[in-house]
């Protein structure tokens, strides 16, 4: 952080100053132009190829065509079709909304809570507590869904069977999965990691001057928390709440798995339901007219985020002026939060890791010791021993790699350019990069493959269009390092320029190190959806490009579950690790303990 | 010439039974025609299979070569390739020799005359299993069941007819997955007529509680949440035994079975071991092959199968997927989808 302490007197005179929102074109020079531009056009690349697609398909039909194909032709039929359906008035949209509401509102205070222990008290073990939080995301939907009917199975869940006996209960109960606060629980936790990351990036970047004023000046911690943290960490707390709704309005795992049971249907079950006909094409046509909505409540939610963050200067707490973020002293609240941590781990971690250790040794058997004398290998086994394993393994890192480093550095170009400069056009840069946040992966992917069957060069069954198609979901790198840039005072970047740095130098000496921990959560965040992403390499797949989420998808539909569990916890024990490389890359850059 | 046409036809005929006779006696790996079409497909050295799960390319994959050695098999499982053939074709892109799948998956390629016309005959197919006229040929069967958890169900137990699980004591007890359920009351539609599968459908959801899950169903009934899994296939309850969940199947008077079919594709970039692998697949050893590594049956007239003596032992009904019903059980499919989504 020693550019941080570069402190003169140009800071100082400009304490008080807004934050500049403007920037001369001579301060970029040439270099900093073509970096931008290639990084727009690579953006609306990404983005605009699936997002007209959407839009189109929409509006393309019969449902025997695909929707660029000769037959298929201009219609309404899709929209009249899918938004004439009473059902949907009557029970789809209510149960969205219920679900959604009620899915981000557990997510938010489970993940604000951890993050706030992990990054601003002294809570013990926090690199571990890290890890243990960013489980859910590393492990597959349908595992999570299926520990929590292993829990909360009326009939047979562990929870409910020692309840019965505990209480003197009758034979099912008294706990049931199947229901909307079942699904609300098991979707709002499972989107815990998501939020916690974006969060705590945001907490750790910001510096708690303003907090320990406000302390200084007698305030209680509670009010200190109302009236000075939450405020100051507004972006950073929209930018998550509207990431988040959006995924929980596109997530259909959680409600196929556990609301089906319970014949409660929402809007991204309709999607699903429309691409798995019976016997007919995929009615993409209508899917698309579905997503729609997803589009829309994204613009508004833009709208929304940028009203409510306009006056950027109220965010800034990083000057010139370097800080330490201070570690609040949990004091006899150290037990209870340890307990919090360790219920959200036993729920979210502990338990979902071990029924996928156990499948994987022992299928489905009941866990007890006289089943330990079965346990096989013959899951590992089998893969170890297939050569198509070790590409898939390869294949993932290159793709999950290569799409994150590509997002997260177009969008960082893309964040810097709408917030720091006035280039003409960037509040649709802004626009477009965020309604990725829209498309529906299984829209991305079938944009991708009629893309990239048309281009002339053979990429397509290749490993590269997997990293290609990967690339659209600009939304969370900008976002989050959005957040993070508007917490960062320009006057850092004019003192660079002042002491004649080129625009490059002070985006890589002052700018990227100061946004390295969003940089960072936004790589690590992409990087373990693409490993676990299995929508899009399964439309794009060929020979010779598959990866360790398709695998695992084939050998759980083939029935061959103990094979499936072992790709997943191999999936698990392969992201752990970068995990942990990753915590310690920013806490080394941060100079934190 | 009265006497001439009696004895060239009674000629004929002793030609044709010695012919027929022979086919019959001679291994079909040994037939000329096939023995003629290795040859010419091992100069392609590799064929590409797509079907619907991993595991038929698996089996695949490990069999055909000890039959015709120097030709590899290659190929993925995947639920959606309709799509992506129909793409590929009008991309002038061509990648895949031979796709397997359901009958009713496979007509709108069919619709796009992306499958090759092919002489199944002269490679020893029974006409009976020719279908779309020499575009595809039939394969092993979707055959839908009760299966029940061993652990939980005794024998005796076991229903015998689809009305039979209307039974209080199977209420709380049932599972379904949500894709096969209604396309089972679609099948029974078929044989009952819709009202009679509506009223059992209504029946098993609302009164039954039947559960419906996305999730496997090896998992509910390893457990006992629940004990009889509904519409799933015989193939499962040996995936299932075999994964360590004992799980038996049940012969019901009426049994429907999904068709499925091998399309050798157009333009396959290696048409003569397409077609090579494809009759392989679908003739005896092929399918006894199949029947022993993926649990896969036929039960179409003159199949040999175990499930085929079963259900003929039984002398249930079997409504088999055919195209004279496609588009009316695809109706009834809808129509069943939005009752089992609780939408009617």
């Amino acid at each position: 952080m020693s550019q941080l302490t570069l402190s003169t007197n140009l800071q100082r005179t400009r304490a008080r100053r807004p934050v500049k929102a403007g920037r001369r074109r001579g301060e970029i020079g040439v270099v900093g132009w073509i970096v931008i531009a290639a990084a727009s056009l690579a953006a609306l690349y990404f983005i605009l190829g699936p997002l007209t697609m959407l839009v189109t398909t929409a509006f393309r039909g019969p449902q025997e065509f695909l929707p660029f194909e000769e037959g298929a032709h201009w219609t309404l039929d899709n929209l009249k079709t899918v938004y004439s359906d009473p059902a949907l008035y009557r029970t789809i949209i209510p149960n969205t909304l219920i679900f959604t509401v009620g899915s981000v509102s557990v997510t938010f205070a489970v993940a604000f809570l951890l993050a706030w222990l992990v990054e601003r008290t002294n809570l013990p073990w926090r690199n571990v507590v890290y890890t243990a939080v960013l489980f859910p995301l590393l492990v597959p939907g349908i595992v999570l869904s299926i520990t929590w009917i292993f829990l909360l199975a009326p009939n047979t869940g562990w929870i409910n069977v020692a309840l019965r006996n505990l209480l003197y209960l009758g034979d099912t109960g008294p706990l049931n999965i199947f229901s909307m606060t079942g699904m609300i629980i098991a979707q709002g936790i499972g989107l815990v990691p998501f939020v916690f990351l974006l969060l705590s990036a945001a907490l750790r970047s910001m510096n708690p001057s303003l907090e320990e004023a406000s302390n200084v000046a007698g305030a209680s911690p509670f009010k200190t928390f109302l009236r000075v943290t939450l405020p100051v960490l507004r972006p950073g707390l929209l930018a998550p709440l509207i990431l988040a709704t959006l995924v929980t309005l596109e997530q259909f795992e959680t409600p196929l798995v556990i609301g089906f049971p319970a014949r409660i249907q929402v809007f991204a079950t309709k999607i699903f339901f429309e691409l798995n006909p019976d016997s007919d094409l995929p009615a993409y046509g209508r899917a698309a007219a579905v997503a729609l909505p997803f589009l829309i409540g994204g613009i508004l939610l833009l709208f929304l985020y940028n009203y409510l963050i306009r006056r950027a200067e109220s965010f800034v707490t990083v000057t010139g002026k370097g800080f330490r973020p201070t570690r609040f002293e949990l004091g006899r609240w150290r037990i209870p939060a340890m307990i919090f941590v360790s219920v959200y781990a036993l729920f979210a971690a502990i338990l979902p890791g071990f029924v996928l250790i156990w499948a994987s040794l022992f299928g489905y058997s009941f866990p007890s010791l006289d089943v330990l004398s079965s346990i096989s290998f013959e899951g590992y086994i089998d893969l170890f021993n297939n050569y198509k394993f070790w590409l898939a393994v390869r294949n993932t890192f290159i793709v999950a790699g290569s799409s994150a480093l590509i997002v997260t550095t177009i969008g960082v170009v893309l964040a810097w350019t709408i917030l720091r400069t006035k280039l003409f056009g960037r509040s649709i840069l802004d626009f477009v990069s965020f309604l990725s946040l829209g498309i529906p992966t299984v829209i991305a992917g079938l944009a991708s493959m009629l893309l990239y069957l048309s281009v002339p060069f053979g990429i397509y069954g290749t490993v590269l269009v997997l990293v290609l198609a990967y690339s659209y979901r600009m939304a969370v790198a900008t976002r989050l390092t959005r957040a993070a840039l508007m917490q960062i005072h320009a006057e850092l970047e004019e003192a660079s320029s002042v002491a004649g740095g080129q625009w490059l130098t002070t985006i890589r000496k002052v700018v990227l190190p100061l946004l390295m921990p969003s940089l960072v959560a936004s790589f690590v965040l992409l990087f373990i959806i693409g490993f676990r992403e299995f929508t899009i390499p399964m439309i794009l797949q060929s020979t010779d490009n598959g990866v360790l989420s398709v695998m695992m998808w084939q050998a759980f539909q083939s029935g061959k579950t103990m094979q499936a569990a072992a790709v997943g916890t191999i999936i698990v024990m392969l992201v752990i690790p970068v995990i942990f490389v990753m915590r310690r890359f920013v806490l080394a850059r941060d100079g934190k303990d | 010439m009265r006497g001439v046409v009696p004895a060239a036809f009674i000629t004929g005929l002793l030609a044709a039974t010695f012919s027929v006779s022979a086919m019959a006696q001679t291994a079909w790996h040994d037939l000329p025609a096939v023995k003629d079409l290795y040859e010419k497909a091992k100069a392609e050295k590799e064929v590409v299979i797509w079907t619907p799960t991993q595991t038929e390319v698996d089996w695949v994959a490990a069999e055909f070569p000890k039959r015709f050695p120097g030709i590899t098999v290659k190929g993925t499982g995947d639920l959606q390739a309709a799509t992506k053939l129909i793409a590929e074709a009008r991309a002038n892109r061509h990648s895949v020799d031979v796709w397997q799948n359901s009958l009713g998956g496979m007509i709108e390629v069919q619709k796009r005359n992306l499958f090759a016309k092919v002489n199944w005959q002269e490679l020893g197919i029974p006409p009976g299993n020719i279908l779309f006229d020499g575009e595809g040929v039939a394969a092993h069967n979707f055959v839908y069941s009760a299966l029940y958890a061993k652990n939980f169900v005794k024998d005796e137990d076991v229903p015998k007819t689809w009305d039979d699980l209307l039974d209080p004591k199977w209420k709380g007890k049932m599972v379904a997955e949500h894709f096969l359920f209604p396309r089972l009351l679609g099948f029974l539609a078929l044989e009952w007529g819709p009202e009679r599968a509506e009223k059992w459908g209504r029946a098993m959801l609302d009164d039954q509680k039947i559960l419906i899950t996305n999730a496997p169903r090896e998992s509910f009934l390893k457990t006992g949440e629940r004990i009889l899994s509904v519409g799933d296939s015989v193939t499962q309850s040996f995936q299932y035994t075999q994964n360590g969940v004992p799980t038996g199947y049940t012969v019901l008077d009426v049994v429907p079975a999904v068709q499925f079919m091998m399309a050798v594709m157009r333009n396959a970039p290696h048409p003569n071991a397409a077609r090579l692998l494809a009759a392989w697949m679908t003739e005896d050893e092929g399918m006894a092959l199949r029947e022993k590594n993926a649990f896969g049956f036929g039960i179409r007239p003159g199949s040999k199968s175990q499930v085929a003596a079963q259900i003929a032992k039984a002398k249930s009904k079997v409504v088999l997927e055919d195209l004279s019903t496609m588009q009316q059980r695809a109706d009834y499919y809808k129509k069943f989808s939005a009752l089992v989504l609780g939408q009617h």
